[in-house]
C-alpha cells in the first residue's frame, strides 16, 4: 500500500476493507439464521388457509434459482478479468452479473404477484407472513447488490477504469454477491424443496 | 519538513468541509477523539434524562396509594427509563471510551473506517432523537379490556410495554397508538449504529495494531472492546429481525407473535433474550476493561493473571450466548430447557469469579493510592460481587419463579448495571480525564462524589432485595398501605435523591476542572499503557510516529526495571524519558495524513428517522425523503476520497488509502 | 496484491465448478419430483446437496480456501454459533406443547 503513511497497517496480511466485509457477512449469517429459524418453527405448525404448496411453481423457481447461481459464475469471471487487468472483459461480466440479478428479481416480483392473486397474501396466515418476510429480505439484498454492481460498472466507464485497491472495490462487492447467492441456495432448499 | 496534510477545497464533486473550529468542525469530524467526546456528552445527557425518569418513579412509590402519576404515565416512565439507560446511556458511554481510547491503546492514528465511525455516531443521535420524539408525536391509547383512562397526557404518550416489550402486551391490541412503534423502530435504528461500530472496532483491533502490538500485548481494555464488539456483531442481528416482526405485526397485520393468528409469543422471548443476555455483557465488559486498567496502575503492581483475565472475558462472552432462557423460567419452556439453562447460568459465574480473584490478587500487597478512579474501581468490585451473587440465585429455577418480576430482580440488575457498569465508567471518566482535557479534576470533589454515590446507591437498591422478597411486584404503580412496604420504599426514594446529589457534584467537578483545573502533568498516574506516552490533551494526530511495543505494559517497562530482589525500581532515565516524549509528541517529524472531515455521514444518518416515520404513518412522501437522503449520502460518500492524494517526494504514489 | 492471487483458479476451472453446481441443482429438483420413490431420505439428501453447493461457492467463488486463517475462523465461528443457538431454539419450540 501507499507509503504516504509511514504507519503500520494490516499485521494480519488481510486487506482492511476485505476483513470488514467478512465480518459483516459473518453477522449476516445471524440475520438470515433468525429468519430461517422462524420459518422452520412455523412450518411445523398447523395453520388455516392456503399453503405455499398450493400456489408455487417449482419449474419457474428452479429456473430463477439457476439464474442466480450462474450470476455467481459471471461475478467470479469479472473478478478474474480484473486481476488480469482486462477492463473490457471486467465490464462485460459485471453487466452480465447485474442483468442476471435483475432477472432473478423480476422473477421474484412476478412470483409474489401471482401468489397474491391466488390469495396467498402477507397476512393470510402465519406461514405466508414468514414466507414473504424471509424471501423479501433476501430480495432486498439482491436489489442492493444489483445497485452496487451497476455503480461499479458506472465507475468502470471512467478513464482510469476499475482497480482492486481503491474506492468502490470489486472484490468486496463480489463477496457480498456470492453471499446473497449462497443464502438463496439454502432458501431454495428450505422453503421450496423440503 | 513536517506538514499535516489538510483537505483541499474542491477535491470531489461537492465542496469539502474545511472548518477546524466551531460547530461545523464537530458535525463533519471523523476524528475518533472528537467522536468519542460527542458520544460521551450525548450519552451523559440521556443518562440525566433517564435519571429524572427514575426520580419521577420513586416519587410515585414513596407513599402507598400515591397518585403523583397515573398508571399510564407510570408505564411510560419505567419503559423509557429502562430503554434510555441501556440503549442511550450505558451503551454509548462505553462507545465513547472505545472511540477515544482504542486507537490510542493500540498505537493507531484512527480507527479502520473513520467515516463509518462518524456514521454510527450520527445514527445513534438520530435514533435517540427519534425515540424521544414519541413525547411530541406519539400516542398511547387505552388497551382493549383494560382499565387505564382513555386520555393520557404527554408524559404518558411514550412507549409503555416495558423495555423488553413482551408480546402480546406490546402488540396493537394491548398497546394501541403509535408509542410502541417508536420503541420498535427506534431500537432498530440504534441497533444499526451499534452494529456498524462493532464491525469498525473488530477490524481496527485486528488490522490497525502498531509494530510489536501482538494480541497478547494488548491492554485489557482493548481486549474487552474486542469481546464486546463480537457480542454486538452476533447478537444485534437477532433482535433486528425480531423487531421487524413486531413492526410487521403492529403495522401490516401479520401475527408472528400473536396466538390468535397462529403466532408464538414465546418466540419473541427467545429472540429478545438471545440478544438481551449478550447485551448484559455488552454493558458490563467495558467496565471490566476499565477496572483492569485502573487497579494495576493505582496498586503499582502488574495485573495479576493477564492471560486469565483475557480468556475469562472471552469465556464470559461465549457462555453469555448460552444462558438466555434463564430470563424465561416463568414462561412455558420445557423442564429440560429449564434444567439446562439453570446449569449454564451457574457455569457462567466461574469465569466471572476468575476475574474477581484476579482483581483481588492485583491489589493484594500493592502500594495502593486511593485516588478517585481507584475508589470507584474498588467500589465496583464490591457492588458487582453483590449483584453477581444475587444473580447466581436466579439460576435455581424454583427460587427464580418466586423472584421473577419482583423488586428482588430490580435490585439484582441495578447492582450489576449501576454498581457494576456505571461505577466502572465513572472510574474511567476520572482516570482518563487528564488525558482528554490536559487538566486535573478536583480530588476532594471526586471523593465526595464517590462516597455520596456509594451511600445513595446502597440505600436505593439494597432495600429493594427485601422489598422484593416481601412481595413487592415490579412495574406496578401503587401498593396498598396494608402491605407494610412503606418504610423501605421511603428509604429507597431518599437514596435515589442522594444519587441525584452525587451526580450534581460530579457535574460541578467536571465543568469547574475542565475550565480552571490545574494543568495535568505528563504522566499523572505513573501509568502502564501507551496512551500515556503522548501529550495531554491528545494531539490531533495521536502519535507523532508509530510507536513500537516491546512488551505488555510497555510504558511501565520503559520507566521501571527489576532490582536483584525482583522489586520494581524506577530507572534514573525515567524523568528524562518523559520530557523527551512530550517534546516528540508535540513536534512530529514526519508528514501526517489525517482522514478528511465529511458531510456525508450526517446526511446519510438523517435519512433513517424519515424512513422510521414513513413506516409508522405509512407515508410515501416521507419514505421518498428518507430514501433521497440515503441516496445523496451514499453517492457523496462513494465519490469522495477519504484522504488527499499524497505526492511523496521519492515515489509518486497515488493510491488512496482505505477509501471507505 | 499479486502473490495473494497466484493460486486462484483459472476461468476454465470456474466454469467447471459452475457446471458441478448446475448438476447438483438438477439433482435437487429431480429429488423433489421423485419424493415418493426416495421417501424419508429426501429431506436429508436435499440438505446435504445444499450444504455441498454452499461450501463450493464459499470455498472457490468467494476464495475462502485461499484466505487467511483469521477470516476462515471468523466465518466458521459465526456459522457454528448460529447453528447451535438456532438449533436450541427450534428444538425447544418444537417440544413445547401447542395442541
Amino acid at each position: 500500500m501507499s507509503n504516504a503513511h509511514a504507519y503500520p497497517h494490516e499485521p494480519t496480511g488481510v486487506e482492511t476493507r476485505k476483513l470488514g466485509m467478512w465480518v459483516f457477512l459473518s453477522t449476516e449469517i445471524l440475520f438470515f439464521g433468525t429468519l430461517i429459524t422462524t420459518f422452520m418453527i412455523f412450518k411445523g405448525r398447523e395453520f388455516p388457509g392456503i399453503k405455499l404448496t398450493d400456489v408455487y411453481d417449482i419449474p419457474f423457481t428452479s429456473i430463477s434459482s439457476f439464474i442466480l447461481l450462474m450470476s455467481s459464475l459471471t461475478m467470479v469471471l469479472a473478478h478474474n478479468a480484473l486481476e488480469a487487468k482486462d477492463q473490457e472483459k471486467t465490464r462485460v461480466w459485471l453487466l452480465a452479473t447485474a442483468m442476471l440479478g435483475a432477472v432473478f428479481l423480476a422473477g421474484q416480483i412476478y412470483e409474489f404477484t401471482e401468489f397474491y392473486h391466488k390469495g396467498f397474501k402477507l397476512d393470510t396466515n402465519i406461514f405466508s407472513s414468514t414466507f414473504y418476510v424471509l424471501t423479501g429480505f433476501h430480495g432486498l439484498h439482491v436489489f442492493i447488490g444489483v445497485v452496487l454492481l451497476l455503480a461499479l460498472w458506472g465507475i468502470g466507464q471512467r478513464q482510469q477504469g476499475l482497480t482492486l485497491e481503491g474506492g468502490m472495490n470489486l472484490e468486496f462487492v463480489a463477496l457480498y454477491w456470492h453471499f446473497v447467492d449462497i443464502v438463496w441456495i439454502v432458501l431454495f432448499t428450505v422453503v421450496y424443496l423440503i | 519538513m513536517t506538514k499535516i496534510i489538510k483537505p483541499g477545497k474542491q477535491s470531489s464533486i461537492f465542496r469539502r468541509p474545511s472548518s477546524e473550529t466551531g460547530i461545523w468542525s464537530w458535525i463533519t469530524t471523523v476524528d475518533h477523539k472528537r467522536i468519542g467526546i460527542m458520544y460521551g456528552y450525548a450519552a451523559f445527557f440521556f443518562l440525566l434524562i433517564g435519571g429524572l425518569e427514575a426520580l419521577v418513579l420513586r416519587i410515585q412509590l414513596s407513599q402507598p396509594d400515591n397518585n403523583f402519576l397515573t398508571a399510564a404515565e407510570y408505564n411510560a416512565m419505567f419503559t423509557m427509563h429502562g430503554t434510555t439507560m441501556i440503549f442511550l446511556a450505558i451503551m454509548p458511554i462505553s462507545a465513547a471510551f472505545f472511540n477515544y481510547l482504542l486507537p490510542l491503546q493500540i498505537g493507531a492514528r484512527d480507527v479502520a473506517f473513520p467515516r463509518l465511525n462518524a456514521l454510527s455516531f450520527w445514527i445513534f443521535i438520530f435514533g435517540g432523537a427519534f425515540l424521544y420524539s414519541t413525547f411530541i408525536f406519539g400516542t398511547a391509547g387505552a388497551p382493549e379490556g383494560g382499565y387505564l383512562s382513555e386520555e393520557v397526557g404527554w408524559l404518558g404518550s411514550a412507549p409503555n410495554g416495558g423495555w423488553f416489550g413482551y408480546q402480546p402486551n406490546a402488540g396493537m391490541k394491548y398497546s394501541p397508538g403509535t408509542a410502541m412503534d417508536y420503541w420498535a423502530i427506534g431500537l432498530q435504528i440504534l441497533g444499526i449504529a451499534s452494529l456498524i461500530s462493532a464491525f469498525n472496532f473488530i477490524t481496527t483491533i485486528i488490522n490497525m495494531r502498531t509494530k510489536g502490538m501482538r494480541f497478547m500485548r494488548m491492554p485489557v481494555f482493548t481486549w474487552m472492546t474486542f469481546a464486546v464488539s463480537f457480542l454486538l456483531a452476533f447478537s444485534l442481528p437477532i433482535i433486528a429481525i425480531a423487531l421487524f416482526y413486531v413492526t410487521f405485526d403492529r403495522k401490516f397485520g401479520t401475527t408472528f407473535f400473536l396466538t390468535e393468528g397462529g403466532g408464538d409469543p414465546i418466540l419473541w422471548q427467545h429472540l429478545f433474550w438471545l440478544f438481551g443476555h449478550p447485551e448484559v455483557y455488552i454493558l458490563i465488559l467495558p467496565a471490566f476493561g476499565i477496572v483492569s486498567e485502573v487497579l494495576p496502575t493505582f496498586s503499582r503492581k502488574p495485573l495479576f493473571g493477564y492471560a486469565a483475565i483475557v480468556f475469562a472475558g472471552f469465556g464470559i462472552a461465549f457462555i453469555g450466548f448460552g444462558v438466555w432462557a434463564h430470563h424465561m423460567f416463568a414462561s412455558a419452556i420445557s423442564p429440560v430447557a429449564q434444567a439446562g439453562f439453570g446449569l449454564s447460568t451457574m457455569v457462567i459465574a466461574v469465569p466471572t469469579g476468575v476475574k474477581i480473584f484476579n482483581w483481588l490478587g492485583t491489589i493484594w500487597g500493592g502500594k495502593l493510592k486511593l485516588n478517585t478512579p481507584m475508589l470507584f474501581s474498588l467500589g465496583f468490585i464490591g457492588m458487582f460481587v453483590i449483584g453477581g451473587l444475587s444473580g447466581v440465585t436466579h439460576s435455581v429455577v424454583p427460587a427464580d419463579t418466586q423472584q421473577t418480576d419482583t423488586y428482588y430482580v430490580v435490585a439484582h440488575f441495578h447492582y450489576v448495571l449501576f454498581g457494576g457498569a456505571l461505577f466502572g465508567i465513572f472510574s474511567g471518566l476520572y482516570y482518563w480525564f487528564p488525558k482528554v482535557w490536559g487538566k486535573m479534576y478536583n480530588e476532594t470533589l471526586g471523593k465526595l462524589h464517590f462516597w455520596t454515590m456509594l451511600i445513595g446507591f446502597n440505600l436505593t437498591f439494597g432495600p429493594m432485595h427485601w422489598l422484593g422478597l416481601q412481595g413487592q411486584v415490579r412495574r406496578t404503580w401503587v401498593y396498598a398501605e396494608e402491605t407494610n412496604l412503606q418504610f423501605w420504599n421511603i428509604v429507597v426514594t431518599i437514596g435515589a435523591f442522594i444519587i441525584a446529589v452525587s451526580i450534581i457534584i460530579f457535574m460541578i467537578n467536571w465543568i469547574f476542572s475542565k475550565r480552571k483545573g490545574e494543568k495535568a502533568p505528563f504522566d499523572p498516574w505513573d501509568a502502564r499503557t501507551i496512551e500515556w506516552t503522548i501529550p495531554s490533551p491528545t494531539p490531533e494526530w495521536n502519535f507523532s510516529k508509530a510507536p513500537e511495543v516491546k512488551a505488555l505494559d510497555d510504558f511501565w517497562h520503559a520507566k521501571y526495571e527489576e532490582d536483584d530482589e525482583g522489586r520494581a525500581v524506577r530507572k534514573e532515565s525515567a524523568e528524562q524519558l518523559l520530557i523527551e516524549l512530550e517534546e516528540e509528541g508535540l513536534n512530529p517529524t514526519e508528514n501526517i495524513v489525517l482522514p478528511n472531515p465529511s458531510y456525508f455521514p450526517i446526511v446519510l444518518a438523517s435519512g433513517l428517522p424519515f424512513l422510521g416515520y414513513a413506516v409508522i404513518y405509512k407515508s410515501i412522501p416521507l419514505a421518498l425523503i428518507g430514501s433521497l437522503l440515503l441516496l445523496i449520502g451514499s453517492f457523496g460518500w462513494g465519490t469522495e476520497p477519504l484522504e488527499e492524494e499524497v505526492e511523496d517526494e521519492e515515489d509518486n504514489n497515488e493510491e488512496y488509502l482505505d477509501n471507505v | 496484491m499479486s502473490e495473494e492471487h497466484i493460486n486462484h483458479p483459472t476461468p476454465k476451472r470456474y466454469v467447471q465448478i459452475a457446471i458441478i453446481l448446475g448438476v447438483l441443482t438438477a439433482i435437487e429438483i429431480a429429488l423433489y419430483y421423485t419424493e415418493d420413490l426416495v421417501g424419508a431420505f429426501t429431506a436429508p439428501l436435499l440438505i446435504i446437496l445444499a450444504v455441498g453447493k454452499f461450501v463450493i461457492v464459499v470455498g472457490w467463488f468467494m476464495h475462502l480456501r485461499f484466505e487467511s486463517k483469521m477470516v476462515n475462523r471468523f466465518f466458521a465461528g459465526g456459522m457454528i454459533l448460529a447453528l447451535i443457538l438456532f438449533a436450541i431454539v427450534m428444538i425447544e419450540r418444537a417440544s413445547a406443547n401447542f395442541s
